[in-house]
């Protein structure tokens, strides 16, 4: 029988190499599941020609003309290179506008401009090219959607939960040896709140039929981490960070279920831009200063960064329908709506947070207008801006002093990056063992060093594929833009994944000395609730563009076509009740 | 909407700078991942330093930092260690940190090495007592082996109760880091210039009558020593004969010799730097080429520098490279003489002993070959120095001895080297 001791030492010594294992396996699961599975795109409808030839209308809003990076290709001399956009609303009302086309667009020998509704059987006439609108009937539909292929069949997401339940079983082991007592309860306690957690997601996704749970298991494989710094710097608040992450999983359901109908989402736009304009301006009345930064507000003991909730608004609020894109007025707007936005967090002093609002209006105004030179003109804009706030504010210029300096002053303006550095490099390929590092002892550890202190406790390894876990979700959201309904969705998706990106390469650079320190957080890896809450939230853009069959909750199956007569909600729920034969096992009739 | 898709992929640019950054971070980290781990441990990483005999210098796990157990021994030890605050640069627990705390790049920091030293505390503690109080620098080094047996640099301080206010050059390690006027040990430099570039110096005589004129100005001599061979003028160590011997040589030339033997050249000692000393050409002719060729102008001799010579005349013109770490089986070796002038050199160091130190009185039963220095400071005390090598198979051992403001270099320095060769041969 060896030593406690001793045990405690083959106990850190077998997890140590055996967690960065488990969590490559889990990740490569998720990545092959999410990019190598076989992705096939719908179809919503057929142009026929002359000849009966049947194009696929493969979105929600496609765009017809003569250039080739149009979604459906005439090649007539005729048709102006982009010439029509073909709009399905959520509810299956087809529309076509002409887009100041030099031959014009007819239906029925009409002139369609704005929004021309479209039937099916409808001759559509693109300046002299003629096509016969089609539109899929829902047992047309269910007949295709059949031949899709659904996710999940090749790697199966139950497993990977497993797999992703090991680590965390393995992880607790750890905090199991090297806790101290008192907290010990709790630990275990918030670990086996988290596997519940995510197994009673997984559940409920089966139960309504769905098979993609890729984006949620990395959420949940990065949850884990932040649980683990969580144990590890503030183990007597543990509480607080399940009930966190319950609120966050929560509003991801809430948010995701709100996304699914197009209509609506559209409809609140303006109400999400007043909300986050308020958000802003209610804590620059009444922010708490800290760390140098006044984006705090106290609800009795309860403080929350609203810039975090608004990061979501602001993403909801930038996206845009195809049809919105084709107004230059509306990106005026939104450049007016993101320059305020990113004003208020500069007079807060919330100087990282403003950098990474200003890097994701950057990509959204570019999905938007694709045009670079509305991207540098707001470039020139903001560095004479950034040049203002570094003049009026002396800490945030002595931070840009620090950079690359940081080992020349240890003790005052390099400390915490030095000693990130430090540690980080103390830990190794594996690791000191989860709650044996030191860095947690040093203010903000757990939210802007996190990325050294996950190389401490739980090695380089770990850390990296931390982040390389976020770039994953990137991956996956850049690979569903093809396939994506609506533009809507694939800019909020790319948007939040960039968002989520930017975030990280500040905080896990900040800290490493290689930009300039900035303190905001490592996506849901950070301690901090707001900012948790926040990237659930924003995971839900991500699940919106996923369109693989029976994918995601967040995209409806959508059978309804205007003979259903539209409007209801409740309706398509019963469908999905109804419909037992029709998933039951995922894929059972998709081709190999 | 295919247009949209297509932007979408610049997103994709944040994801290559991110791994662009990591890329940075990965360099960085395996560059410097040991100096960055070890950092804040500041002077008392973790790990146990041992001496040849397993004798703990030092000693730091979880419970605490602890130092060798008897005070002298601390006190020898001072330089070689490092002490709780990293003032003494070149102490082991800066300079082989990484060593001591075992950092890698794929396991991080460990809670510790064991680290054994080539040197033996017992000899540092003969030197440091033989000093008795006086500032100076002590070494001894198997010449055969390259192993440094004893490394004593005074004053000292206790690292288990640091003095508030040191004396002067407490923290310079003066066997590594700081240049002295050599005075006429320095004269075995000159001597191994004339060996191969006056082809009848063996056949020359040299006259001394207490002093002559170079250059217009006396050059002094410690006495009157008539005529003499190139033996008797080393033995003599007669300013007049070296004096002379310079003039011919011309300033390139001695400077040429300082650098391949050494004494110019920054040297290394287990990768850490040692100070480099220093020779000054002066003008053909003139007074104070002739006073460089006999270690006095501004000539500075770092000790190390000359025991890695004197080990190379022992060792027949090659030195290996001396170590505190222990070689293992990558042995380096320099050669910084002919192998035939080394023999001569040596040669006539064993006559100094002989004819002009001693011998037997000076040291008892061991057959030293040595050369003494009384190098005049200008504030009217002297340097005493003597360096030198045991001719015993057995043990190969080479050292140097340099006491500050002490005197003539036979009567102060001599009484130090003996004991600490008794000590090595009696060990």
């Amino acid at each position: 029988m060896p030593e406690p001791a001793e045990l405690v030492g083959y106990v850190i010594a077998g997890t140590r190499y055996l967690l960065p294992l488990l969590m490559l396996w889990v990740l490569a699961r998720c990545l092959r599941s999410m990019l190598r599975e076989r992705y096939e795109p719908e179809t919503w409808a057929y142009l026929v020609d002359a000849n009966g030839l049947r194009t696929p209308v493969n979105h929600w809003e496609c765009i017809i003309g003569r250039s080739r990076s149009c979604d459906v290709v005439l090649s007539s001399q005729s048709v102006s290179r982009v010439h029509a956009s073909l709009q399905r609303d959520g509810s299956g009302y087809w529309t076509v506008s002409d887009l100041r086309s030099r031959g014009g667009t007819f239906v029925n020998g009409d002139e369609a401009e704005l929004l021309y509704p479209v039937r099916d059987g409808d001759v559509l006439d693109f300046a002299g090219e003629e096509l016969v609108f089609q539109a899929v009937t829902r047992d047309e539909r269910e007949w295709l959607e059949r031949r899709r292929t659904a996710p999940g069949r090749f790697v199966g997401p139950g497993v990977t939960l497993l797999i992703l339940t090991l680590f965390q079983a393995f992880l607790t082991l750890e905090f199991t040896v090297t806790a101290e007592e008192e907290y010990l309860v709790s630990i275990c306690l918030a670990f086996l709140a988290l596997i519940v957690l995510e197994w009673f997601c997984y559940l409920v996704m089966r139960s309504v039929r769905r098979s993609g749970f890729e984006p949620e298991t990395i959420a949940f494989l990065l949850s884990t981490l932040g649980m683990s710094v969580a144990a590890s710097s503030t183990p007597d608040d543990m509480f607080r960070q399940v009930l966190f992450l319950c609120i966050g999983v929560a509003l991801f359901f809430i948010l995701g279920w709100w996304l699914r109908d197009l209509r609506r989402v559209k409809a609140v736009r303006w109400l999400a831009a007043l909300a986050a304009m308020g958000l802003l301006a209610v804590t620059v009345v009444l922010g708490e200063v800290r760390g140098g930064a006044g984006s705090w507000l106290n609800f009795g003991g309860f403080t929350v960064q609203p810039s975090e909730l608004v990061k979501v608004l602001y993403i909801y609020t930038g996206a845009a329908t195809l049809d919105r894109l084709f107004a230059r007025r509306n990106l005026f707007v939104f450049i007016v709506f993101s320059a305020i936005c990113v004003c208020a967090l500069a007079l807060m002093g919330d100087f990282g947070t403003a950098l990474i609002f200003f890097t994701t209006f950057l990509v959204i105004a570019f999905m938007r207008s694709g045009s670079f030179a509305t991207v540098f003109l707001a470039v020139g804009g903001a560095a004479m801006a950034g040049f203002l706030v570094l003049s009026v504010k002396p800490y945030v210029a002595q931070r840009f002093m620090t950079w690359g300096h940081a080992w020349e002053d240890v003790w005052d303006s390099g400390y915490q990056q030095t000693h990130a550095m430090s540690a980080a490099a103390s830990g190794g390929l594996f690791g000191r063992g989860a709650g044996e590092g030191g860095l947690v002892n040093i203010t903000a550890a757990d939210t802007d060093m996190v990325f050294a202190v996950l190389s401490e406790e739980l090695g380089l390894i770990v850390a990296v594929l931390a982040m390389f876990a976020v770039i994953a979700l990137a991956l996956f959201a850049v690979r569903n833009a093809a396939h994506g309904r609506s533009t809507f969705y694939v800019i909020a998706g790319c948007a939040a994944v960039s968002l989520m990106m930017i975030q990280m390469g500040l905080n896990v650079f900040g800290s490493l000395d290689i930009l300039p320190f900035t303190g905001v957080t490592f996506p849901f890896v950070s301690k901090g609730g707001t900012s948790l809450i926040s990237c659930w939230m924003l995971l839900a853009f991500v699940k919106a563009t996923d369109t693989r069959r029976d994918a995601s909750f967040v995209v409806s199956r959508d059978p309804k076509t205007p003979e259903d007569g539209g409007d209801e909600y409740e309706e398509e729920d019963e469908y999905e009740e109804e419909e037992e034969d029709y998933g039951g096992v995922p894929g059972e009739e998709g081709g190999i | 909407m295919k247009k949209v898709t297509h932007r979408a992929w610049t997103s994709l640019l944040i994801a290559l700078l991110l791994v662009a950054g990591l890329a940075v971070y990965l360099v960085r980290l395996a560059d410097n991942g040991g100096a960055w781990a070890t950092y804040f441990s500041g002077g008392t990483p973790g790990g146990t330093i041992l001496d040849r005999d397993g004798v703990v210098l030092y000693s730091s796990t979880e419970d605490g930092v602890s130092w060798a157990a008897d005070s002298t021994t601390r006190l020898a030890c001072y330089h070689l260690i490092g002490d709780a605050t990293g003032n003494v640069r070149t102490g082991a627990l800066r300079q082989f940190r990484d060593r001591l705390t075992g950092y890698s790049f794929i396991s991080g920091s460990s809670s510790g090495k064991t680290l054994q030293l080539t040197l033996s505390s017992r000899l540092n503690t003969v030197a440091y007592n033989a000093l008795a109080g006086r500032s100076g620098a002590v070494m001894l080094m198997n010449y055969a082996t390259g192993e440094i047996l004893c490394m004593v640099s005074t004053p000292a301080d206790d690292p288990a109760n640091p003095s508030a206010s040191p004396a002067e050059g407490t923290y310079i390690n003066k066997c590594l880091s700081a240049g002295f006027v050599p005075g006429s040990v320095f004269k075995l430099v000159t001597l191994a210039a004339a060996i191969e570039n006056i082809p009848d110096l063996f056949e020359r005589k040299f006259w001394c009558e207490g002093q002559s004129v170079v250059g217009g100005a006396e050059l002094n001599c410690t006495g009157s020593h008539g005529s003499q061979s190139i033996e008797q003028a080393l033995a003599n160590s007669c300013n007049c004969a070296f004096g002379a011997i310079a003039v011919e040589l011309g300033a390139d030339t001695l400077a040429e010799y300082a650098r391949k033997l050494g004494f110019t050249e920054q040297l290394s000692l287990d990768g850490m730097t040692v100070t480099a000393g220093q020779f000054d050409k002066a003008e053909a002719g003139s007074i104070g080429l002739a006073w460089s060729g006999v270690g006095q102008y501004n000539d500075l001799v770092v000790p190390y520098a000359l025991l890695r010579y004197v080990a190379a005349i022992a060792n027949g013109g090659s030195v290996p490279e001396p170590t505190l770490l222990g070689h293992g089986s990558l042995d380096r070796e320099s050669e910084l003489l002919d192998a035939d002038t080394a023999a001569r050199i040596g040669e006539m160091m064993n006559n100094n002993v002989q004819s002009a130190y001693g011998g037997q009185w000076t040291f008892p039963g061991l057959n030293v070959s040595a050369k003494t220095g009384t190098a005049e400071v200008g504030d009217g005390t002297s340097h005493a120095w003597m360096t030198g090598f045991l001719n015993d198979a057995e043990h190969p051992y080479a050292f140097v001895v340099l006491v500050e403001h002490a005197g003539g270099g036979l009567a102060n320095a001599g009484p130090v080297a003996n004991q600490l060769l008794q000590a090595a041969v009696a060990g």
